[in-house]
């Protein structure tokens, strides 16, 4: 358990340095990007017919919340606020803590994305290992075809496809937002309706377009598993039939584990087509209004945050390994 | 017999006795023919084998890669790999009967409990994730062990015996096993479940010199302890000499020769065996004296369809070789197929 405990804080350790370095770069890329917040603003406005005047008043109140200083300065303040969880205020929404904004779309990316990638992931195996098993029948066939086309189709064709399908063709789901606004917000029947019937969209093209990658992912490792020497053998000792699928089920499993927790940080970076395609506010859609409206303080929260998750992902995926995989624990304990 | 099988299978499988037949079984292979499908049609790996494992012995077959004698060794259980089949022949075991006609759990719970199956050196034939102690009780649960306790004692003691630290092997996942190691837990579960038909596939191929006399002597001695039919598959006519009472030597997918270990090797009447011995280099004399057999063994598609498979190699081939394959001919205690010796003369004379 010490040993476990003490790898732990080793990557602990690191992956805070980690962040502080891809927090320096990223503050200094989002610094040195063509053009500012005000400008950007500005530009907007005008498109809208505003007159320059008009335009330039309305933007005046944006200068109260620019960084100040020159960049070291900016950059030490920058730091010491990310030390008191202080992201600063975002830009395009004038005074809202990037925190505030960050945790509220964060809100509709997670749960959609994180059920959509759960569900793809247990019926891609499922299917993964039938398809294994049955991979010189019509039905194997069948499956891993069928994975290898949906692990083809880009995600934004596939939304739009299921979005034309199910709003247009045979209207029975919401295009867009996330819920009706006639339901009050709140623990009640007709908004959680509402919002499941929101999400279904988005969740279900996350779990196709995922789903594909899975199920070949599977198919090949439990391909690879049967073929080893220790299933025949347990076979040949005559081990129940089912024992023999756990056997051949959990070394399958294994290698998948890896692509998960890494694919479970990266949700966090959002469903960029996806949220955008169904108008759905979540991180995705975030990170890209911050980015055209130039919101530095915004655009370092989503960064910063992506960066977290993915380091915080390739912990767990390493520290669960060190629980399931009696090999990568042994070779820790080598030297004890 | 099909009919037989078929109505087994369906009604309720009865429980299993505690324990196996306790004493050695007899197995007659009869007319063994097992075909893989190609792209070039079904080939045959082994034709029309017959073989006795006569209770109580040791046979050792012997044969380069590719003669079918790990085919003939997973025959035994049944267990020949798709896309091969066992397209003729019946293997009888005393106590189970003929295990080619056996199907599903009938199959499942023959093998393990009457018939002990050890890998070519065991080196992956544990599951990775699982202790040895853990696959043990899996192993116990498949075949309805109600006392799983006596199950590890008697696991512990099997390990002991091959002079291994029971408690802790059990407790071992298989990488922290060396290659020996390994191969005694083979033995162990193949031995656990009380099975009195041992097949050895290789079992000491991949080892080192000491660790392979070790797995020799531990195999010869449970095998006398336990009253075993023992059947050791090897390339190696050295294992074959220390533990074999009986041989049987195996060419293109035919046994060419069988009889009591000893007498094979000391006047070895097929020209076969006479060529492998003839190829042993000796630890004293001139080593150009060892001599290769000339040629290669032939491949799955190469055995010719008529005639003898190995007259392509043969010193003493004759017309009638071509064509005809040749029948296999008692010898007193000695079985041959060749012509040549079947034709007497030569081959006789030279060994004496």
């Amino acid at each position: 358990m010490t040993v476990i405990a003490r790898r732990l804080a080793g990557h602990l350790a690191r992956g805070l340095v980690m962040v502080l370095v891809v927090t320096s770069i990223s503050f200094v890329i989002i610094r040195n990007i063509p053009g500012d917040p005000i400008a950007a603003r500005y530009e907007k406005l005008i498109e809208q017919g505003m007159s320059p005047e008009q335009a330039e008043r309305a933007t005046a109140v944006l200068y109260g919340f620019m960084p100040k200083g020159n960049l070291w300065q900016q950059y030490l303040d920058y730091m010491s606020g990310l030390f008191r969880l202080d992201l600063g205020e975002s830009l395009m929404t004038p005074g809202a803590q990037v925190t505030d904004v960050l945790f509220e779309a964060t809100k509709w990316t997670v749960l959609p994305v994180l059920v959509g990638t759960l569900l793809s992931f247990l019926i891609g195996i499922m299917m993964g290992v039938y398809a294994a098993i049955k991979r010189s029948g019509r039905l194997g066939d069948i499956l891993a075809v069928s994975g290898s086309l949906l692990h083809g189709i880009p995600q934004y064709v596939l939304a739009l496809l299921l979005g034309a399908l199910f709003t247009t063709l045979i209207p029975i789901l919401p295009s867009g937002g996330t819920a009706d606004i006639m339901f009050e917000p709140g623990f009640n029947l007709g908004y959680i309706g509402s919002l499941i019937e929101h999400a279904a969209l988005p969740v279900l093209t996350y779990a196709l377009a995922s789903y594909g990658g899975w199920i070949l992912a599977m198919k090949s490792s439990v391909v690879t598993v049967l073929g080893d020497d220790f299933i025949l053998a347990a076979e040949l000792r005559g081990m129940k039939r089912s024992i023999v699928f756990r056997y051949i089920a959990r070394n399958a499993i294994l290698p998948l584990f890896t692509i998960l927790a890494l694919s479970l940080g990266l949700l966090f970076g959002g469903a960029i087509f996806i949220e955008r395609i169904f108008n759905y506010p979540g991180l995705g859609l975030m990170l890209i209004d911050s980015i055209t409206n130039r919101d530095f303080a915004l655009m370092g929260g989503a960064f910063l945050l992506i960066t977290i998750a993915i380091i915080v992902a390739n912990i767990v995926a390493d520290m669960l390994y060190t629980v399931i995989d009696p090999r990568v624990r042994s070779g820790e304990e080598a030297g004890r | 017999m099909a009919v037989s099988v078929e109505t087994s299978a369906e009604t309720p499988v009865e429980p299993m006795p505690e324990s196996a037949p306790k004493t050695a079984p007899g197995v007659r292979v009869g007319g063994l023919s097992v075909v893989y499908k190609t792209p070039a049609g079904e080939l045959p790996a082994i034709a029309g084998i017959d073989l006795e494992l006569r209770p109580g012995t040791i046979t050792g077959v012997v044969g380069e890669s590719g003669s079918g004698k790990s085919t003939l060794a997973l025959s035994l259980l049944n267990a020949v790999q798709p896309p091969g089949r066992i397209a003729a022949g019946s293997v009888e075991i005393d106590g189970l009967g003929d295990v080619v006609g056996l199907r599903g759990e009938e199959l499942r719970k023959a093998r393990g409990r009457h018939i002990g199956y050890v890998f070519q050196a065991a080196q992956n034939s544990l599951n990775p994730l699982k202790t040895v102690g853990k696959q043990l009780l899996d192993l116990g649960r498949s075949h309805g062990v109600s006392d799983l306790r006596a199950l590890v004692r008697e696991a512990k003691e099997l390990l002991g015996r091959m002079g291994l630290d029971g408690a802790r092997v059990l407790d071992s996942h298989q990488h922290e096993l060396s290659g020996g190691m390994r191969q005694r837990v083979g033995i162990m579960l193949a031995l656990v479940l009380n099975a009195h038909l041992v097949v050895l596939d290789e079992p000491t191929t991949a080892l080192d010199m000491i660790t392979q006399a070790t797995i020799l002597r531990i195999i010869r001695e449970v095998h006398e302890e336990r009253g075993l039919t023992t059947m050791v598959i090897t390339h190696d006519l050295g294992v074959v000499a220390e533990v074999a009472d009986r041989l049987a030597v195996m060419y293109g997918g035919r046994v060419v020769e069988q009889g009591p270990t000893h007498e094979v090797l000391a006047t070895p009447r097929h020209p076969y065996t006479r060529g492998l011995l003839g190829a042993i280099p000796r630890l004293v004399g001139d080593i150009d004296e060892a001599r290769a057999l000339p040629g290669r063994p032939p491949t799955l598609g190469t055995v010719p369809r008529e005639g003898c498979v190995f007259r392509e190699r043969c010193a003493l081939r004759m017309d009638v070789c071509e064509t005809v394959e040749p029948p296999t001919v008692a010898d007193g205690p000695r079985l041959v197929a060749c012509h040549a010796v079947e034709a007497g003369g030569a081959v006789r004379e030279e060994s004496a």
